[in-house]
């Protein structure tokens, strides 16, 4: 008998099937919005910009890019730079090796949707056909809607589109890259961008 | 017979000053726990929600596993299946064999940490770097990990800095955590850019989509999964949920319990390799199903290793992670351990039962219950302990002899503390040390204080 049979043979016989899935967890009663979102960031080490609009976005993002980086290579991807226009940005060619990403200075790449409970922004793969982008960058800059920002978790995972998991990956990111691990000193930038930058734009919906 | 954690305590965080910063590390990360609870207004509707949700897939475990297999083999995952952990070794080591990879770096996983997945790579000649901060300077000192969220807790700054100035090329001398960090971050880019393959553990396997959801502060596991062209993703069957509504019931907890953030700065979930790369997941059962098998038991299934049990443990927070046996420590340790390994039986011995580690569960699995029927499971009627228990029942039952006894005893009370060669106590003294003389017994007081009115 191979360890597949074996394994699920010996679950099989240990289980019972009895115990209920309790369905779906209500979603809580929690104060959503930009400046929910924008303190929680700053809780966890980023920083929100805006709310700016849609028009403006390519203004803002030269500004914080400038904030960051004096010079250095700034990429967008291509859908973000589709919003942003023109500026000092170039669009991420689609087939160089990742680690050509290692001297990239500033990143731009489109946000989903946002999270006010805990300031996570959800990066899709089909946004994201580079992806580690957003890991070799040494600062890091999110667009995202203000209508796309939802109170909890459960909210915003669940106006994400049909195809969210269809393109490999989907990364929740909340703030920059940190490490507590020596004695607990709280240290940015470990392995990833040492700061997060997120252009909140466009109008707050009805919601 | 020795106590596993009774040895540990020799060898673990030594002098009262590490036992104190120790502690005060720790139970800083419990107390940050508290505060982020305390934000969450369904916090306890949640616990309950997610120990129904694993509970039910426990008791469906052979489903949701045939299910995630099929998802994640369509999306483009191979997937393997390792009874034990030689399996595992046998999987991942032929995997990298076959493609001629000799550099690996991976993300944290406590499962191939008790697997011994790195030692047997390491045998057939495959290098891995462990990339978490913490687990880096674990590998680099020869150790494993003392807690499991944070690894290296049990060092010093100072104690770091010599290691990177050996390792890593630092000034001698330099202890600020945010310039040896930089000074890793470079040191391990430089593993990365040219790792050829990663492994990664996993927090979570959503059974609907055939994802894997891998969470880290620091980006170390995207890293590995976005460089290299192989990834193997190792995945205890437990690790299982039914759907991807259920997995911010368990997001939402994690890192709160964990560190008393809203959530880990980075949470991927990944369905299938990306292009042009290879995707591998291997199941790994190592005692697991029979566990699940063991009905009083298997609760502790549902564990998702966020550490809080560890934070506000107090026997964890004054002994420190490496007077454990086991990779994992703690009060979750201590429950696994019995079912797990052989010299885990005592472990549940070396507990104040105090209930903390229940009260912070996320899953509010019933560990100090647990720790209580495991005593239970694992008493040896023969044991020395028992004998002695046996004949203090006999003295007891006789007040001439219990008296006599006494007499004895506090007669040799000074010479038995002392520590010496051929001491009958010396075993016990070792990590220990016998209270004061407690003076005349309760009795000959008695008499006198009576006989005084």
């Amino acid at each position: 008998m191979n360890d597949r049979e074996s394994i699920l043979n010996r679950v099989r016989e240990a289980t019972t099937r009895t115990a209920a899935h309790p369905g779906k967890h209500p979603a809580p009663d929690l104060a959503g919005g930009f400046e929910r979102f924008g303190s929680c960031l700053r809780s966890v080490g980023g920083e929100a910009h805006g709310p700016v609009a849609a028009w403006a976005i390519g203004e803002e993002a030269t500004r914080v890019a400038g904030l960051r980086a004096q010079g250095g290579r700034i990429l967008a991807t291509d859908g973000a730079s589709q919003r942003l226009g023109p500026g000092p940005w170039v669009v991420a060619p689609p087939d160089i090796p990742p680690a050509a990403f290692e001297d990239v200075a500033v990143a731009i790449v489109e946000g989903s949707v946002g999270v006010a409970e805990n300031a996570a922004i959800a990066v899709e793969g089909k946004h994201l056909p580079h992806r580690a982008l957003p890991f070799l960058c040494r600062y890091l800059i999110l667009l995202l809607p203000t209508a796309a920002i939802y109170p909890d978790l459960h909210s915003a995972q669940a106006a994400l589109p049909d195809d969210a998991y269809a393109y490999h990956h989907l990364t929740w990111i909340s703030g920059p890259s940190k490490t507590a691990d020596i004695e607990q000193t709280l240290v940015y930038g470990a392995h990833g961008p040492l700061t997060l930058d997120v252009i909140v734009y466009g109008e707050q919906s009805g919601r | 017979m020795t106590n596993p954690i009774e040895l540990g305590a020799r060898s673990g965080l030594g002098d009262l000053h590490r036992v104190e910063r120790h502690d005060a590390a720790v139970f800083d990360l419990r107390m940050r726990r508290d505060a982020a609870a305390r934000e969450v207004p369904d916090w306890e509707a949640l616990r309950e929600h997610a120990a129904a949700v694993k509970a039910h897939t426990l008791d469906h475990l052979d489903t949701y596993l045939e299910e995630f297999e099929a998802r994640a083999s369509q999306a483009g995952a191979v997937v393997h299946w390792a009874s034990d952990a030689a399996a595992l070794q046998r999987i991942v080591g032929d995997l990298m064999e076959e493609r001629g990879v000799h550099r690996v770096v991976k993300s944290k996983s406590m499962l191939t940490e008790e697997c011994e997945l790195n030692t047997a790579l390491e045998a057939r000649n495959i290098q891995v770097v462990d990339t978490d901060l913490g687990e880096r300077i674990v590998q680099l000192r020869h150790e494993s990990p003392s807690h499991i969220i944070v690894p290296a807790i049990h060092c010093s700054r100072e104690e770091i800095g010599e290691l990177f100035h050996r390792h890593m090329g630092t000034p001698r001398g330099e202890t600020d955590p945010e310039r040896l960090t930089r000074a890793a971050r470079r040191n391990l880019r430089s593993h990365f850019l040219a790792a050829q393959a990663a492994i990664t553990g996993v927090n979570l396997a959503v059974a609907e989509s055939g994802s894997i959801v891998v969470v880290t502060n620091e980006g170390n596991a995207d890293l590995g999964m976005s460089l290299p062209r192989l990834h193997v993703a190792c995945v205890g069957i437990e690790k299982l949920i039914p759907r991807m509504e259920d997995l911010p019931v368990f997001l939402r907890l994690l890192a709160r319990s964990a560190t008393g953030q809203p959530i880990s700065a980075y949470t991927s979930v990944v369905t299938g390799p990306r292009p042009g790369a290879e995707l591998h997941i291997v199941l790994v059962d190592n005692g697991r199903a029979a566990l699940l098998g063991q009905e009083r038991h298997r609760s502790a299934l549902a564990c998702i290793r966020c550490g809080a049990c560890l934070n506000t443990c107090p026997v964890y927070r004054r002994a420190g992670g490496h007077a454990y046996p086991g990779p994992i420590p703690g009060p979750i340790g201590a429950v696994l351990a019995p079912a797990m390994r052989p010299d885990g039986a005592s472990l549940p011995h070396a507990s104040s039962l105090c209930g903390s580690c229940t009260a912070v569960c996320p899953i509010r699995i019933d560990l100090h219950d647990q720790l209580l029927a495991w005593r239970h499971d694992t008493n040896r009627p023969r044991s020395a302990a028992s004998l002695a228990a046996r004949m203090a029942a006999w003295l007891m039952a006789r007040p001439r002899w219990f008296r006599f006894a006494g007499r004895l005893a506090r007669g040799f009370w000074p010479l038995a503390s002392r520590r010496f060669p051929g001491n009958p106590a010396g075993g016990w003294l070792r990590t220990r040390e016998l209270p004061p003389h407690p003076g005349p017994s309760f009795s000959a007081r008695w008499h006198r204080e009576r006989g005084a009115d």
